[in-house]
């Protein structure tokens, strides 16, 4: 299958590809860049598991196709920490047990990362809710959603 | 209050930061270079013959480096179907591409042809005289209804000619054979104790219904992967995400007739399990076969779509089961009958049909348990496997029985439970055991004894028991001229055992947990380690890893004696440095110091070895309580409240066991009002999280754990396994609270809205 020239930003780095048409971006960040930190649960957009965050809003990578993110902002799990230090949301997963095998938790800590950033001051029944396209099946979401209030509550008072 | 200063205590766990960055390897992360993509080929079918396979089509696809079927396996062992297909979506041949679209378009491009049989789904019809018998003289398929069954076959094949009334005739026939003659037996298992006749002529109240569980999904979020490569020489390295790395090695040296020598699997990080990544080898085979094939690393890799049809789910059963009480409360008798769905092969969890008799004093007990194979895949483990089932129809009667007596739930169990050295029902004694108070603690947590209920809401109570497994495993420790301890295993970290043995061994050498640091081999270089399931990870690499840094520690005093020129009995080791007890001035030398000292003595470096695999383990209990609301309109149950407590001998680290608690009680949950894989004409019919809803945080409150300590005598400071307990009470626990809601009994699972509405309909309302 041709395969078509695309650039795209992840995590600050610019990258020139070669892909074909019918690879998700998840494909793409996955095998093409090697960024293997966004994870593959469903491939139909139901898990949340590869969720990134383009242009600001937090999509499901393997929902989007590879040549549509040209010339877009991606960040993935691997772009969350800066300066060597973990993000917030990160710490309060740490903290709290928000994580158990870990592989639903780079998806969901970039859903609530791109949730934190449009508004901190959300209620837990609003985060529960809004996190409701994320499947985690180890932890019963109790300890996610401790994570999920700590780190807004961190991000509010030192915002 | 602890005596201890690193066991017993919340810390982080050993893989926190990898685990939050995205760098933990997962076992389709692994891409070594020249890696192809394999697929497998599966049948459209449920049941069918297969008269041809054509590969020629898909050979032709550029970027198509190997095609194999049952004729590419040396050993001969069954890999893949060869004349007959069981179930929708049974591997037929794999394909090794170049690229993963490729791969996928070849396995299309394989043409198969098929005769299609007759289809049975369904237990209960499996078991009858006129089902088809799945595996032909390997199963109690009587021969006259074998030739019976034939003849409707063949006549209903001819067109030409209606043969209706024929056909009726041979049907009547079949029905004559007697009902308590089972059909499609895959295995079966029966015990008694005392008689059970007697209990229930004795009894003032005798329940007897029918339980009816689902076939359920563990649903880790990872499929199922593995990388293989097979070398010129003949090695081969199985990257593989699993539960049990040195089971794979066994599985697949057995499977393709390798010496073990020759196999190495190398666990990745593990993408949840619950029981159905223990001994499972659906991807690991092919993989091995596609890189011998080709030369090169392959790797496979099952998508969500493919785990519904091929993965190993947990079984579904049908339970009759009857009690029999006293008007005072004592339960006198039980009987249960129960068929499980073993699908295409034999292996559901048909032992665990005992666990009807809960922990409660039962005299008089039968249970007759029967495997029935069905046109589905096989089943493997889901976390307790089989107790969810069984202790659903136990604790769900139970229920009913103390609402004829008129007697509170709680009170009614607390009465009837087991204490140490009580007789169990059909097994052995009860040691030391903390029911009571579990059950006690889960009341008292969740209000139950002042609890109000509004209208159209309700509560639910159940407890549920579990054992955890033990086995075999090693440890070596090593300390180093840092002070920092190393430790090196080969057991597959189920979410925070890893942790665990870390604080563990951080425990007795007396040096902060940040101080130890914990590596995991692959079957090559480990010590042998069981599969990490059961719950036995900490039961039984915490006591391996205890006996190891008691090892290292004895060394550390021997080399502090020498050193300090003084016996060992005057000796202690604390915070991390070897003291003189009885010396004034005090007089101490650093682990540190100790190690480095170690590299030029006779004994050399400090290394403790620790080996463990069998003791006696301790039952545990969970117990739950669930507040809900249930729209009569609608059917829809909310839960307002869920509140879990669980005998855990010791937590060693108590946010992992509340997480553990948590996990487990949702996963219950989600079984009992959610998760059903549906199956309709020709397979499995709901492959998907969009048509298999799982729950999601926009589904349940918090739950509430609540960690109750009764030591377990051979467990590591007194733990108990703790992972799979949370399951075993929370589909009765749900069934009964909904059933103090609406006032209907429910006992068909998964308790969905529109079963409610049907329920409340039935009933008048």
């Amino acid at each position: 299958m041709a395969k078509h020239p695309v650039s795209l930003t992840v995590n600050g780095d610019e990258h020139d590809l070669l892909i074909e048409p019918r690879k998700t971006l998840l494909a793409v960040l996955r095998d093409t860049i090697g960024l293997t930190g966004t994870k593959e649960g469903c491939s139909t957009g139901d898990c949340g598991a590869c969720t990134v965050i383009v242009e600001g809003k937090a999509v499901t990578s393997c929902m989007v196709l590879g040549v549509t993110a040209a010339g877009k902002e991606i960040t993935t799990i691997e772009g969350l920490a800066s300066d060597g230090a973990l993000h917030p949301v990160q710490r309060a997963f740490i903290e709290t047990g928000g994580y158990q095998c870990g592989f639903c938790t780079p998806g969901f800590i970039i859903a609530a990362k791109a949730l934190l950033d449009e508004n901190p001051a959300r209620t837990e029944e609003e985060f529960r809710h809004a996190l409701g396209g994320n499947i985690c099946r180890c932890t019963g979401y109790t300890k996610i959603l401790e994570a999920v209030m700590q780190a807004a509550e961190e991000i509010r008072t030192t915002a | 209050m602890s005596e201890y200063t690193v066991v017993g205590q919340t810390v982080a766990r050993v893989d926190a930061v990898e685990k939050v960055t995205g760098a933990a390897q997962y076992g389709a992360d692994v891409h070594p270079p020249g890696m192809l993509y394999g697929k497998l080929v599966r049948s459209k079918h449920a049941h069918a013959n297969i008269l041809s396979i054509d590969t020629s089509a898909a050979e032709k696809l550029p970027g198509v480096r190997a095609i194999i079927t049952q004729a590419d396996v040396p050993s001969g062992r069954r890999v893949f179907a060869t004349d007959k297909v069981l179930y929708l979506g049974e591997p037929l041949a794999a394909v090794a591409a170049t690229d993963a679209d490729i791969a996928e378009e070849a396995a299309e491009l394989i043409h198969i042809e098929y005769e299609v049989l007759p289809v049975v789904q369904d237990v209960m019809a499996a078991i009858k005289p006129s089902a088809p018998g799945l595996h032909g003289d390997a199963t109690k398929d009587g021969p006259n209804r074998r030739d019976i069954n034939a003849q409707i076959r063949k006549l209903s094949r001819e067109k030409e000619a209606d043969h209706s009334d024929e056909i009726s005739a041979l049907e009547a026939e079949l029905e004559k054979y007697p009902d308590e003659v089972y059909y499609n037996i895959s295995a079966e298992s029966h015990s008694e104790a005392g008689d059970v006749e007697k209990g229930f002529a004795e009894s003032d109240v005798v329940v007897e219904d029918t339980y009816v569980i689902p076939r359920v999904h563990q649903t880790y979020m990872e499929p199922h992967v593995s990388v293989a490569s097979a070398d010129s020489s003949g090695k081969v390295t199985v990257w593989a995400s699993t539960q049990g790395p040195f089971a794979i090695r066994s599985g697949i040296a057995g499977t393709l007739g390798i010496p073990l020598t020759q196999i190495n699997v190398i666990g990745t990080t593990m993408g949840g399990g619950f029981g159905g990544r223990f001994g499972v080898i659906i991807t690991h085979v092919p993989a091995v076969l596609l890189s011998q094939k080709t030369g090169r690393p392959v790797r496979v890799q099952m998508t969500r779509e493919e785990e519904f049809v091929d993965g190993r789910p947990a079984p579904g059963c049908v339970i009759k089961l009857k009690t029999g009480a006293t008007h005072d409360g004592r339960i006198l008798a039980r009987q249960a009958l129960a068929f499980w769905d073993s699908g295409s092969v034999s292996g559901a969890s048909i032992g665990s049909t005992i666990r009807v008799r809960g922990v409660y004093k039962i005299p008089n007990l039968k249970v007759d348990a029967y495997g029935v194979h069905t046109n589905k895949s096989g089943t493997a483990a889901y976390r307790a496997p089989g107790a969810p089932q069984a202790i659903f129809a136990g604790e769900s009667q139970l229920d009913e029985i103390a609402e004829r007596i008129g007697m509170d739930p709680v009170k009614f169990r607390l009465m009837n439970m087991r204490e140490e050295g009580d007789a169990v029902p059909a097994g052995g004694s009860e040691p030391k055991v903390g029911y009571k108070e579990t059950l006690e603690a889960v009341a008292d947590a969740a209000g139950w004894w002042d609890r109000e209920a509004g209208e159209n809401q309700g509560w639910g109570v159940a407890v549920g028991d579990w054992t955890n497994g033990c086995g075999p495993g090693g440890v070596y420790v090593s300390v180093h001229e840092d002070g920092s301890v190393r430790i090196f295993h080969g057991s597959m970290d189920i979410t925070g055992t890893d942790t665990a043995i870390s604080q563990i061994i951080a425990e007795i050498l007396t040096v902060p947990y940040k101080s130890v640091t914990i590596t995991r081999g692959d079957t090559d270089s480990a010590p042998y380690s069981t599969g990490s399931g059961g719950s036995v990870v900490t039961f039984t690499m915490g006591n391996t890893a205890k006996l190891a840094a008691e090892d290292a520690h004895q060394r550390v005093l021997e080399l502090a004696s020498e050193r300090l020129n003084t016996n060992v009995d005057n000796l202690e080791l604390r915070a991390g440095a070897v003291h003189v007890i009885t010396a004034d001035p005090p007089k101490s030398i650093s682990l540190g110091e100790l190690a480095a000292y170690s590299l030029s003595t006779t004994g050399g470096p400090i290394v403790g070895k620790g080996s463990f695999a069998r003791q006696a383990s301790t039952p545990a209990l969970a117990a739950q309580i669930a507040k809900v609301e249930v729209d009569p309109g609608t059917g829809r149950t909310r839960v307002l409240k869920l509140v879990a407590s669980q005998d855990v001998g010791f937590a060693i680290n108590p946010m992992a066991v509340e997480g553990q608690i948590e996990g487990g009680t949702v996963q219950g949950y989600a079984w009992a009002m959610m998760e059903e894989m549906q199956y309709g004409e020709n397979g499995n019919i709901n492959p998907g999280f969009v048509d298999y809803r799982v729950p999601t945080s926009a589904d349940l409150p918090t739950v509430e754990s609540v960690i109750v300590e009764v030591p377990a005598p051979n467990g590591p400071y007194g733990a108990k396994g703790v992972g799979e307990p949370p399951i075993t009470p929370t589909l009765a626990t749900m069934a009964n609270a909904v059933k103090d809601a609406i006032g209907v009994r429910i006992t068909e699972l998964p308790i969905k809205p529109e079963k409610v509405v049907d329920a409340l309909k039935n009933n008048g309302h």
